[in-house]
């Protein structure tokens, strides 16, 4: 008996956490229901895929050294795509905009439990094929009477399906553990009466991704991640709000920075918005500025990267800014931006936007989209567009979203860089020329905004958190109430050099698939102009009354 | 007064940690409080006058499972903040205007901290105090720049006086049993596995320990223990025709002490299965004019479904010109003095009741959420309207509360709503009798059958899209968009005294009013639990606050009531059969 149990407590722990009994579930059920379905359907499928996303969490939020939030939590979410008509007209071709959705991300057992598990499979493949069927019927009643759209590519396009079972890290997060990390490390700001508001929050997360379809693709992969993130808030003596923001990212919970340096970092961002409180608001500018290795990437991220994923060339209502561009020059010659799903650090970094298979199932690569300034393509899901049959890899969705394409990792490559000491001169040296009293640099950029569609302008907004300005002399001035504006094309066209230090931004990217993880890389660039327009912001005096005493005082903490 | 001496005891019987003194959420919404009395806004002539601060602190543990299957599980600590600042007087104020919440309490944000720290607690309070208070002042110049624009139907004042209470229990701390409780969230989630003709079901379990604070300018301070835990069963297929036939149950209560034995929760869930699977093949309703009989839950629930939100008056809010405000009146507005029952008939809301027949009553609470102890209240003697529920928000005809301030409100208010309904008739049938009733008035109106109604989809189990779509329904074929629940058990009762389960009606012109029309009444009671929102018909999944209640009512007869039938698109059946069921007991 005694042997018996020991084999038993080896057995459960060398059995894999993730399951390709769920594989096994998901393809019986697919079979049966394609099967079915392509005998009775009117119009029938002709391609049927089921993905779960298998997730798991655990996070904590404090501030000033209390905990706001603690959270555990496991999902599982089934995403349906049912294809009715053919790969040439099917039903989620592209009506004047309209972006189909089928999917509703339901949640299915945490069990592999065959029972319930078939059974959500089995209800919600009805519901998905009754709303594709319905759709294909209306497309094609509509398509009769109206003149065929102008766009003439296919809705699907061909991809070998891809095979593998990789088991993923386990999670190793321990809540406990790091409550009493971040309730120590957010106390660091507790004693700042300026800082209104400071939280240091964690996130330790695991992804699976199954994927089986009528191709016979069968896909078990996934990885885990982890994040810190660090902020902190104030209000100026004019009621402007202010906000610092620094976040790591780690491919796993044990890479994250140790305490001391996140301590720092807390730190710094503690000091940066207490100077900003203090700190001269900017006037509209227009003039060369210097945008450090992460700001220019969430430049290029914003401004350049949406405007290159492939499927809003097929959508009439959008910009389509590069629809004819594949072989004309859009950015200086001694730049090139490749995407690399297949990379994983970059710069001594991990990186946040790899992964193995995008969520069509096919296979990761790299793509050079801008080779020495010239587009050479666009990033793409399996909806083709003009000239541009095939997926290379970048359809992407949250689970619970259609799949569009979307980036993974952008890298900015320059070919002459210069030292970025050197950026600053030539920045001075383009103050002189335009003779112009200071120019800018932009450290830290927390995101922005791009509008691709016709309605509207095109223009982007990207939104700096800490600006200085510099002067003829070289000296620094820490300013606010910035924001980048302006039009894509006329800004590639300003960018003069690159330094020769690359630099990672980390973040998730929202769109019409929901948010996924990406991440910029890219040296500092120094433009010859940039467009500054002064924040909208908020007129709310500060706080009336001082604050309450902070816990040294009171002696609070934990009980 | 028993109660108050009951408390006094509870108060004695605390232990040192568990002091008000000690209590460092009480300390923390003291101390801001005081510090709160001197926000001043230079150059502004109103002055703050009031300024609650109010706190949920709750753990909740929830799981839910299909066919033995956990989909999802979750353990959650939350502290729920409310915090309330009104500035002028009370004869004028910054609330009861169309963006008062606007300006105010959505102004209070999040970020109340988990841990008993004294000093991050005050943090939360410096800073959404003051953004309450600015938001404040704002609503007040705003509203009276609208009243400028339009006039006021009434002239109200805006709160009304009360006097300060202090009530202080025992807090509820939170025992989590989570492996226990996911057992028990898998094993009555596979019953269902024994009802290959049921398609989609689901347990839900929820357990919340939580803990009610109140603290207020005017010396009002409260604490008391706020549970909840439940088990909630859903069972749904498709009729041949492609209606869908339902069945739901909740099971809930206040203290998990009460949770009643794995054994009695599978026979409710089996009963579910059983009932859906006899929907199926039950031939569909016709229409129906004439007697009908409510037995068992589907009495109480009836009660409540018609009476819950009458009970309560609204105020309209000053609006801005041209954008009025559609609050959903009671039907009792105005109605004071008049006969809404029979002559025999009396209600009765009583929240300091605990027990009926050695069964726990939800509906009882210490303390309102205005401080206020309750007492019980006559709302209908003699089949008379004697009373309304009252808040602290003075309205036509009424001010002064009697402490039914249970739910957050809009404007600024407190939402009125019972606790524990006693609907009592003083002339009853035995069972039996009553039934014999029914069978007689059949026969004189020449009927084939009666109608018995055992049990109601309330509260509603398909939702809120559902509930819209009824009440567009009802309201295309000119009756009331007030959604009327749905009857889940309804039988036709034959002269022969043949049972035979029927689907797909629903109720036509039922209202408040039809209560009138009771004939006669069992002298039997049955007791019913809910969770509600205040509206008239809650949804069973309800996020957010709710109140629980309880409700007893005999069996009802009454001479004549409308059943039409539900004529809606029903989907088509599935091309593909279900999956076979692999672990069928």
């Amino acid at each position: 008996m005694f042997r018996t149990a020991i084999l038993a407590l080896f057995l459960t722990q060398i059995l894999p956490a993730q399951s390709s009994k769920l594989l096994d579930i998901l393809s019986e059920e697919l079979d049966r229901n394609f099967k079915v379905l392509k005998e009775k359907g009117e119009p029938p499928p002709y391609y049927l895929a089921y993905a779960v996303s298998d997730q798991e969490a655990g996070s904590a939020t404090a501030a000033q050294g209390a905990l706001l939030a603690s959270n555990e939590r496991r999902s599982r979410t089934l995403d349906i795509t049912i294809r009715v008509g053919s790969p040439k007209l099917d039903n989620y071709h592209s009506v004047r905009g309209e972006f189909a959705q089928f999917t509703r991300g339901a949640a299915i057992s945490l069990d592999d439990n065959p029972d319930a598990i078939k059974r959500m499979l089995w209800r919600e493949t009805d519901r998905c094929y009754r709303q594709a069927a319905e759709r294909l019927i209306n497309i094609k009643t509509g398509k009769e009477v109206k003149v065929a759209d102008r766009e003439q590519s296919d809705d699907f396009s061909e991809a070998p399906p891809a095979h593998a079972q990789e088991q993923t890290p386990k999670l190793e997060f321990d809540l406990g553990d790091w409550e009493k990390h971040v309730r120590k490390l957010s106390k660091a700001l507790a004693n700042r009466p300026a800082v209104l508001n400071s939280s240091v929050s964690v996130v330790g997360s695991r992804e699976v991704k199954y994927f089986v379809s009528s191709e016979g693709a069968r896909l078990m992969h996934g990885r885990p991640m982890a994040r810190v993130m660090l902020s902190a808030g104030a209000k100026a003596d004019d009621g402007m709000d202010l906000a610092t923001f620094d976040s790591f990212d780690a491919s796993t919970v044990k890479k994250l920075p140790k305490q001391d340096q996140l301590k720092e970092a807390f730190e710094k961002i503690g000091r940066d918005v207490e100077a900003l409180r203090t700190a001269p608001t900017v006037d509209a500018y227009v003039g060369p500025a210097i945008l450090s290795g992460r700001a220019a990437g969430v430049f290029f991220h914003e401004i350049f990267g949406h405007r290159i994923e492939g499927h809003r060339l097929k959508d009439e209502t959008d910009g389509q800014t590069f629809l004819k561009a594949i072989g004309t020059r859009v950015l200086p010659e001694f730049l090139s931006v490749i995407f690399d799903p297949t990379l994983k650090q970059a710069a001594g970094v991990d990186l946040n936007g790899w992964y193995e298979f995008d969520d069509e199932g096919v296979t990761a690569r790299r793509v050079a989209v801008v080779e020495k300034g010239i587009l050479k393509t666009f990033l793409m899901s399996r909806t083709p567009i003009p000239n541009l049959p095939v997926s290379n890899g970048h359809g992407r969705r949250q689970a619970g979203n259609e799949v569009v394409s979307r980036q993974s990792n952008l890298m900015v490559e320059a070919a002459q860089t210069v030292p970025e000491k050197k950026l600053r001169e030539m920045l001075i040296d383009e103050l002189k020329r335009q003779n112009k009293p200071y120019g800018y640099y932009f450290q830290e950029i927390t995101g922005g905004f791009t509008n691709t569609s016709r309605r509207g302008i095109q223009a982007f907004k990207v939104i700096p958190l800490v600006v200085y300005r510099i002067y003829l002399d070289g000296r620094e001035e820490l300013v606010r109430g910035a924001d980048i504006v302006g039009t894509p094309l006329a800004s590639f066209a300003k960018i003069i050099a690159a330094g020769d230090k690359l630099e990672v931004f980390n973040g998730y990217c929202g769109a019409e698939s929901g948010s996924v993880p990406v991440s910029a890389i890219s040296p500092a660039i120094l433009v010859s102009e940039l467009e500054i327009q002064k924040k909208e912001s908020s007129r709310e005096r500060p706080p009336l009354l001082p604050p309450p005493p902070p816990p040294a005082e009171t002696g609070g903490g934990l009980q | 007064m028993k109660r108050a001496l009951a408390m006094l005891a509870a108060l004695a019987a605390l232990l040192p940690g568990q002091k008000p003194e000690n209590d460092p959420i009480l300390k923390a919404m003291r101390e801001e409080m005081a510090r709160a009395r001197e926000l001043k806004l230079p150059g502004v002539e109103d002055q703050l006058y009031y300024v609650e601060y109010a706190l949920d602190d709750v753990r909740s543990f929830s799981a839910s499972a299909t066919l033995g299957a956990l989909i999802r599980s979750d353990d959650a600590r939350a502290r729920v903040p409310r915090v309330q600042v009104r500035v002028g007087k009370p004869a004028f104020d910054n609330t009861n205007y169309m963006y008062t919440d606007l300006f105010g309490a959505a102004r209070a944000g999040g970020g109340v901290p988990l841990d008993n720290d004294l000093s991050g607690l005050r943090h939360y309070y410096w800073l959404a105090t003051d953004r309450v208070f600015k938001g404040s002042v704002e609503a007040i110049a705003r509203k009276r720049a609208a009243l400028r624009n339009v006039t006021q139907q009434d002239k109200l004042n805006d709160f009304a006086p009360a006097q300060p209470t202090k009530v202080y229990l025992e807090r509820m701390e939170p025992k989590v049993k989570r492996d226990q409780w996911l057992k028990l969230t898998r094993e009555l989630s596979s019953v269902m596995t024994a009802f290959p003709k049921v398609t989609g079901s689901q347990v839900d379990f929820e357990a919340s320990f939580g803990n009610s604070y109140l603290v207020n300018s005017e010396g009002t301070e409260s604490r008391y223990p706020d549970g909840l835990f439940f088990v909630r069963a859903v069972a749904s297929a498709q009729a041949s025709n492609g209606m869908t036939v339902r069945d739901a149950s909740m099971i809930v209560g206040r203290n998990l002490e009460k949770l009643p034995p794995e054994a009695e929760l599978r026979k409710s869930i089996e009963q579910l299965g059983r009932n859906v699977t006899a929907m199926l093949d039950a031939p569909l309703a016709e229409d129906y004019a004439g007697p009908m009989l409510f037995e068992e839950s589907a009495s109480p629930q009836l009660f409540a479904h018609l009476l819950t939100a009458n009970f309560g008056l609204t105020r309209q809010p000053v609006a801005e010109p041209g954008r009025q405000f559609p609050a959903i009146q009671s039907e009792f507005e105005g109605r004071k003095g008049s006969r809404v029952l029979p002559e025999w008939m009396d209600v009765v809301d009583d929240p300091t009741r605990e027990e009926w027949h050695g069964q726990e009553l939800l509906g009882s609470y210490p303390v309102d959420m205005e401080g206020i102890v309750p007492q019980p209240l006559k709302l209908i003697g003699n089949g008379t309207l004697e009373n309304f529920l009252l808040t602290r928000l003075p309205v036509r005809g009424f001010e002064g509360s009697n402490g039914r301030a249970r739910l957050p409100g809009p404007f600024g208010s407190k939402a009125a709503v019972f606790s524990n309904l006693f609907v009592t008739a003083k002339q009853s049938l035995p069972d039996a009798d009553l039934r014999k009733k029914l069978m007689e008035m059949v026969a004189q109106r020449g009927k084939p059958y009666g109608i018995i109604v055992r049990k109601l989809d309330m509260p509603a189990s398909g939702g809120l899209d559902e509930l819209q779509r009824q009440s567009m329904a009802s309201g295309q074929r000119g009756g009331s968009t007030r959604p009327v629940a749905l009857p889940l058990l309804i039988y036709r009762v034959y002269p022969d005294g043949k049972e035979e389960l029927v689907r797909g009606v629903r109720f036509r012109g039922l209202n408040a009013r039809s209560l009138r029309d009771i004939v006669a009444a069992s002298s039997t009671e049955n007791l019913f639990h809910f969770a509600g929102n205040g509206s008239p018909l809650p949804v069973l999944a309800q996020g957010g606050y709710v109140a629980l209640h309880s409700v007893v009512a005999p069996s009802v007869l009454f001479e004549d009531l409308e059943l039409e039938k539900r004529q809606e698109d029903w989907p088509k059946l599935p091309l593909v059969a279900p999956p076979a069921m692999v672990s069928a007991k």
